[in-house]
């Protein structure tokens, strides 16, 4: 493993001891509610379940078509107030 | 994708696996304690990469965590055979058994290889349901706000009741005349008042009283009747004559065709829906039979503290007592009324116009909750002093109900006269009730007398939903309610009519009953 993801695994394992990562989940999940993402969301799933039909659509189907949109529609604030909170939280517990 | 679950998962559903589900759920799913998050953080990562992204899954059978992304789950499913002994004693294994299911680790979903596909059996959703609410619990986040999914018996009543209603802004269900019945005007006000108060409405509506009475005379199965009534679309007025007949059993001080008072009726409905709702705590015995948990115990019910302080001593004995209702006096009446000099704390606080000289509903509060000096005539027996000494009484909202009713006292029955006191009173559409509280008195008392309005504590604002006016004298009169629909928008009943009313016909109108709602509530 490189040092970076091995950075990436130890931050990772302090967020979730602290219970941090669910909180930090909690907040984006919020966000993305509150700018509209969820619903922008929602409604390209509904379109690709339109497309491929109700029966013939897998779960694998809809990862593969919103995942790209989803991950380039996330506003840029939300992104910085994440972002923000994690530096924070490392600030405080700077151990790592 | 079949929302009847899969057969493949039947290989698993064996033996103790709701347990060993529940552990997989409770360890690395929804960590809720910290040992648990302690081991997800050490524990949740792919066994053949290491990494911790990349969806990770847990296989079902065994103890293996696998990308998901990379594949690295798929490959696990199709060498392993299952002859690897689990160092996890909870989990068995199944000689011979093909692993065919894995459980996401970031959302709890159950994957079949054989499937292709995510699946959803109702006992595993169940149970991942369960874990979920109770780390939640752990974590202190408490109950999140999930979707509502019919049961069965739900499913099959909407198919037999195809009928839909849609609620818009100017629609006027809940809106119901009431047929006089000889004088019962007085009765009339206060259920419009009453089918109007929100959360009744909503406890009503959801059918949440368990009945225990025998006989077919209980008032709050009556109440249930009558809001279905008011909701149910009929644009015809309604005829309460089974309502009148139990007010008339149960209250007999009510009974007979003469005008009552519509004050008398509010407190005595209050009390025998009180009396009759027994069963409706939930089970929750409350150790104090004073202090019982019903419906209406719960939106109407404060708490009065009063403070006898000895002016020798200065020893403060103090009583809580709990109300439904504030009667205020009036000024005109013969209990004199106080001159309180304009501008004082609280007027400018609820905005009330004081240009014409108007008495307000903040003054009648802050007269009421004034201390009051108890004359020679009236010693109380100081505890601090153990003698009969002067002191002075006050009055101040201990705690406020949910629904807080003002009554003025218009009609005087004193000795001598029998009148009706018309002085103007004017009151506000939202009200702040913190000048009155018994924790504003203390600080007040500690030397602060600048209270400073906190604009961020909602905790004692109200706002007005309806008023039931008295028009004529005290021989003969008759009894008009408006009642607020919807956000802004106002409406007059008057017995069996009902008509469109502007906010300002409300604020102009005498007052006779004031009903104020808390603007925000709070869970317990």
């Amino acid at each position: 493993m490189s040092k970076d993801s091995q950075m990436r695994a130890a931050i990772n394992q302090k967020l979730i001891e602290m219970g941090e990562r669910e909180r930090l989940k909690e907040l984006l999940r919020a966000k993305l509610v509150e700018c509209g993402w969820k619903d922008q969301m929602k409604g390209h799933c509904k379109d690709v379940i339109r497309e491929k039909g109700l029966e013939h659509v897998t779960v694998e189907d809809l990862e593969a078509e919103i995942t790209p949109k989803g991950r380039a529609l996330v506003p840029d604030s939300v992104k910085k107030e994440l972002l923000q909170r994690i530096r924070a939280f490392l600030a405080q517990h700077s151990t790592l | 994708m079949s929302p009847a679950g899969c057969p493949h998962v039947n290989g698993f559903k064996v033996d103790n696996w709701r347990q060993n589900l529940r552990v997989i759920y409770q360890c690395f799913v929804w960590s809720g304690s910290v040992e648990t998050r302690k081991r997800k953080a050490k524990s949740c990562i792919c066994h053949l990469c290491g990494a911790h992204l990349n969806r990770l899954h847990s296989c079902l059978n065994c103890v293996f965590f696998g990308c998901f992304a990379k594949k690295h789950i798929h490959e696990h499913a199709k060498n392993k055979r299952h002859n690897l002994v689990s160092n996890w004693s909870l989990i068995r294994y199944r000689r011979g058994d093909r692993v065919v299911n894995s459980i996401d680790l970031l959302y709890g979903g159950i994957y079949c290889f054989l499937c292709q596909d995510y699946i959803y059996d109702k006992d595993m959703e169940q149970i991942a349901k369960e874990e979920q609410r109770k780390a939640w619990k752990l974590q202190g986040v408490g109950e999140k706000y999930s979707t509502w999914e019919p049961t069965k018996r739900e499913m099959e009543l909407l198919r037999h009741n195809p009928k839909r209603r849609k609620i818009t802004s100017n629609c006027t269900i809940g809106l119901r005349g009431l047929i006089n019945l000889g004088n019962t005007c007085f009765m009339n006000c206060i259920v419009q008042a009453l089918t109007h108060t929100p959360l009744l409405r909503d406890f009503f509506l959801s059918d949440r009283h368990k009945c225990e009475m025998q006989s077919n005379s209980c008032l709050v199965c009556e109440m249930s009747q009558l809001f279905q009534e008011f909701y149910s679309g009929h644009r015809s007025p309604h005829i309460p004559f089974r309502l009148l007949h139990l007010v008339w059993t149960h209250a007999r001080h009510l009974a007979g065709y003469e005008q009552q008072d519509a004050h008398e009726f509010l407190i005595a409905a209050l009390d025998v829906l009180h009396r009759h709702c027994k069963g409706d705590d939930n089970g929750k015995k409350s150790n104090n039979p004073n202090n019982c948990n019903c419906i209406i115990d719960q939106i109407f019910t404060g708490g009065l503290q009063s403070d006898v302080t000895c002016q020798v001593c200065h020893g403060v004995s103090t009583t809580i007592d709990p109300f439904w209702d504030i009667s205020l006096d009036l000024p005109g009446s013969s209990t004199p009324f106080w001159p309180l000099s304009p501008g004082g704390d609280g007027s400018t606080l609820n905005g009330e116009s004081h240009l014409t000289g108007a008495t307000t509903l903040t003054d009648c509060l802050r007269r009421f909750t004034r201390p009051e000096h108890l004359g020679s005539g009236a010693k109380i027996k100081c505890s601090g002093c153990h003698s009969y000494q002067e002191s002075t009484k006050q009055l101040t909202m201990k705690k406020l109900p949910i629904v807080a009713c003002f009554h003025l006292k218009r009609f005087e029955h004193s000795a001598k006269l029998r009148r009706k006191i018309t002085t103007y009173v004017s009151f506000p559409l939202e009200l702040d009730m913190t000048p009155f509280m018994a924790s504003s008195k203390e600080s007040r008392m500690n030397g602060q007398y600048q209270q400073s309005i906190d604009v961020f504590n909602n905790d004692n604002k109200y706002s007005l939903f309806a008023v039931v006016n008295h028009q004529g004298t005290l021989e003969s009169g008759h009894y008009t309610t408006f009642i607020r629909q919807h956000k802004d928008q106002w409406f007059k009943c008057d017995d069996a009519i009902i008509t469109k009313a502007s906010i300002k016909d409300v604020l102009d109108s005498e007052g006779y009953l004031l009903f104020y709602h808390k603007q925000f509530l709070e869970y317990e």
